[in-house]
């Protein structure tokens, strides 16, 4: 069987710099696996492609076996790409329920002009959408910010309510773009469980950027490491914690 | 006791004291139209002017208050309603509906080119594109002798049953109100939920399976279709067409209706496009106004009365955007949630109206 994501050998270039040179990387079935790199590496570049966001100069994208490197964004939410921000991917200037019923925008069974007319089909359909948010926000426990405006909200409970809004397009690997920041040391504990306990549920495959230690030890099966713009190195958290290079390049006296 | 005062959680069951005075409100707001219509053709005339501007201002709302992209060149896409629905009138004797229909239909298209545009710029360089394309419209195909009958301009005749102008403006409340409920719709479906999210962030939007392409053009086209009709329904008014109607001074005005009132909020766009609508006719008119105008020789006079709403639109614009962000609609905010069932006391958390 193929891997469920598959990058090699992608090229970026922005001007005069080479944003990713050649990588390549794979993230198999059930899989969570782990990008992480110091500032400007390249790894939110690397997601860009992986998400279809940014088309590489150079390289292929596959997803489980099929090439996607061409397909547009929206398109591949609808094959199971499911995305996080660095900067908390939601419309600040709705509610918490409207950003989860936007989340499921493929899932909303109805034409856009069905919708200005408002048929029978539409609201039941609708109600469909606003169940399955409330369904999430259970799962994820905030339900209390059901009502709320997201600009509202603290930087920590927005990148949880991220995760939501990406479960919300139903996804089948889910890409998180540092999904601890903002988050305290027992919160990002709490994450860790709450990713794995993702993955045993739903059978949720992810890639992960993320500076926060403790937590790629923790969930990750595999560590991929950037640095700028190149893979350094890669194998599970404990080998490449060891590794000269790493932590020469990134992870200082942490480790 | 009022509903609602223990958060037990259960919805708050509207009961007959609640819903009395909110019904009285609206009857009155009724029984204002109910008069536009009845007190004659003058009258009818301001408050008909009132409700297409309505449409406009909706009709830009969607592009510029949901979508996020300005556009300066409204009045092409209404002026093009109202040419194609003139045209189609005077030179095919269409019926009415279908003379309409084609206005409409007219807008919709300009506005499908537009939003091609659109998908390559953003920003301050499409709100230039969109000004030039309105401009270029009205000094170019407005001006085509054989579409607008030259400078004595196209005439566009109502039907009979429609020549009083209290019909039509009651017709044109209808479009006003058909208006509003699409726009209501739009916000609670999932195309009005796609465009804001393109608004916020089209990386974003994308990363939620929306179309931003798609989206950005029904958008464009939608926003086109309403443009098209309000500019019918003008050369209806009026009944003829008259290319230097459509100047960029309107599309200006458009802009200002839908800022001063509120970006994205319906019931303060409303508001506005009916209040800029009348400024520029009723002011002159008004007592203190012509009172305070008399104070200077009678040149300078008649230039306070010629550019005295221009003058107050660009004030209330400069108001809006540094004192009161959110327009008329942050001002009335608490009369429009009460209307709709809500407390007039905003909870502690809100939600977008």
């Amino acid at each position: 069987m193929p891997p469920v994501l598959e990058v090699s050998g992608v090229s970026v270039r922005f001007g005069g710099l080479q944003a990713l040179r050649d990588l390549s990387l794979e993230v198999n079935e059930w899989e969570i696996v782990g990008l992480i790199g110091p500032n400007g590496a390249g790894k939110t570049t690397a997601f860009n492609c992986i998400a279809g966001v940014q088309r590489p100069d150079r390289g292929i994208v596959r997803y489980r076996g099929r090439d996607v490197t061409s397909v547009p964004a929206h398109k591949r939410v609808a094959l199971g790409f499911g995305r996080t921000f660095q900067n908390v991917g939601m419309v600040k200037t709705s509610t918490v329920l409207d950003n989860l019923k936007t989340a499921q925008h493929l899932k909303a069974d109805y034409s856009a002009p069905a919708g200005l007319i408002g048929t029978t089909m539409v609201s039941i359909r609708e109600r469909e959408l606003t169940r399955r948010a409330d369904a999430l926000l259970e799962l994820l426990g905030l339900t209390a910010l059901r009502d709320r405006l997201v600009s509202s909200l603290p930087y920590g409970q927005l990148k949880l309510l991220e995760l939501g809004c990406a479960l919300a397009t139903d996804p089948d690997l889910l890409l998180l773009d540092e999904p601890s920041s903002g988050m305290g040391p027992d919160e990002s504990e709490q994450l860790a469980d709450r990713l794995l306990a993702l993955r045993a549920e739903f059978g949720l495959t992810m890639l992960v950027i993320e500076h926060h230690v403790p937590l790629v030890t923790r969930v990750c099966d595999h560590v991929y490491v950037l640095n700028f713009g190149e893979l350094l190195t890669d194998g599970v958290p404990a080998e490449v914690r060891a590794h000269p290079g790493v932590i020469a390049a990134y992870l200082g006296s942490t480790a | 006791m009022t509903a609602g005062t223990y958060d037990t959680g259960l919805r708050a069951r509207p009961d007959v004291f609640a819903l009395l005075p909110r019904a009285v409100a609206w009857l009155a707001i009724g029984g204002v139209v109910a008069l536009c219509a009845s007190t004659g053709a003058t009258v009818a005339g301001y408050a008909t002017l009132a409700a297409i501007y309505v449409v406009v201002g909706l009709s830009l709302n969607v592009v510029l208050g949901y979508t996020g992209q300005l556009s300066l060149g409204h009045q092409g896409l209404v002026g093009a309603g109202a040419l194609l629905a003139a045209y189609t009138s005077t030179a095919h004797s269409a019926p009415f509906v279908v003379a309409l229909l084609f206005g409409a239909l007219a807008g919709g298209i300009c506005a499908l080119v537009v939003g091609f545009v659109a998908l390559r710029i953003s920003g301050l360089y499409l709100s230039l594109v969109t000004l030039v394309f309105g401009v270029t419209l009205q000094q170019s195909l407005f001006e085509v002798n054989a579409l607008t009958g030259g400078g004595a301009g196209e005439p566009a005749n109502r039907p009979h049953f429609l020549f009083s102008n209290s019909r039509f403006f009651l017709v044109c409340t209808a479009f006003a109100i058909a208006a509003t409920y699409l726009d209501y719709r739009l916000t609670k479906s999932k195309a009005g939920r796609a465009m804001f999210a393109i608004k916020a962030d089209e990386r974003v939007a994308a990363s939620m399976g929306v179309n931003v392409v798609g989206y950005k053009l029904f958008a464009f086209v939608l926003s086109g279709l309403l443009a098209g009709l309000a500019g019918a329904a003008l050369a209806f008014s009026s009944q003829q067409f008259n290319g230097s109607d459509y100047s960029f001074n309107l599309a200006i005005l458009f802009v200002l209706m839908t800022v001063v009132g509120g970006v994205g909020s319906r019931a303060g766009v409303i508001v506005g496009s009916i209040f800029f609508a009348l400024l520029g006719s009723l002011l002159p008119t008004l007592r203190p106004f012509k009172w305070f105008a008399g104070l200077f020789p009678t040149q300078t006079a008649a230039n306070i009365l010629q550019f005295g709403p221009g003058f107050v639109g660009a004030l209330l614009l400069l108001l809006t955007l540094t004192f009161n962000s959110g327009g008329i609609a942050q001002q009335i905010a608490p009369v429009v949630r009460w209307l709709t069932g809500g407390r007039f006391k905003e909870a502690d958390h809100a939600s977008g109206s």
